[in-house]
């Protein structure tokens, strides 16, 4: 991929919200963002708790 | 820690008869802004049949105010029909019953602001409008509020746009 490509792969607005994210989440029903958000947030705390314990 | 699972805690709330909104973070990720958060939040409906039935809910969820959890302290009915924030935590995970939020704004104002929304199978709540959600904060203006604000708005532009 050519360096002058690179500014049209992402898309933030002025005040640095990335907008293909939340594009990405509006993609979604809100069953599944609701399981997607239950799981990272519970991949989350796992890590926590591993890293609590070394 | 146990295994967050919104869903479930919510699944029981719903199934329990009790009239209550979802509003917060998980509120604001339901709707589609990308968030994170390890809190249920709702506002709940303080009338006493609402009340009464909550509390078996709270029960079957193991529900003690988060302050001190190792001296168990349950809500009771009385907790549940002020305009306070019970913090709890359950079997489930966090959960903050909240008999108002902004500026008193309880279940009966918020109703008319919130849409019902499918969150898992078989499951159809009543969740705070991104819009009311991003006007509250606006109202609030503290730091943690104010922290969020870019995103919903711009989530509030997207879903604009979607439509």
């Amino acid at each position: 991929m050519a360096d002058g490509d690179e500014a049209s792969l992402t898309d933030y607005s002025p005040d640095g919200v990335d907008l293909t994210l939340i594009r990405w989440m509006l993609s979604l029903t809100p069953a599944e963002r609701l399981e997607f958000l239950e799981e990272r947030v519970n991949e989350i705390i796992s890590i926590r708790e591993l890293n609590a314990r070394t | 820690m146990p295994e967050l699972k919104f869903a479930a805690t919510l699944r029981a709330l719903h199934d329990g008869g009790v009239e209550f909104i979802l509003v917060g973070g998980l509120a604001a990720a339901v709707n589609g802004a990308p968030v994170n958060t390890f809190d249920i939040d709702v506002v709940h409906s303080r009338d006493a049949a609402n009340v009464a039935r909550i509390l078996p809910v709270l029960e079957a969820l193991d529900a003690v105010f988060r302050i001190q959890p190792e001296r168990r302290l349950k809500p009771n009915a009385t907790h549940l029909a002020s305009a306070g924030h019970q913090n709890l935590i359950t079997r489930h995970g966090p959960l903050d019953l909240l008999g108002t939020i902004g500026r008193d704004l309880g279940y009966q104002e918020l109703i008319p602001h919130s849409v019902e929304l499918d969150i898992a199978d078989g499951l159809r709540i009543r969740v705070l409008d991104l819009e009311t959600l991003i006007a509250i904060k606006e109202q609030l203006g503290g730091e943690k509020d104010r922290a969020a604000l870019p995103i919903l708005r711009r989530t509030l532009q997207e879903k604009k746009k979607a439509r």
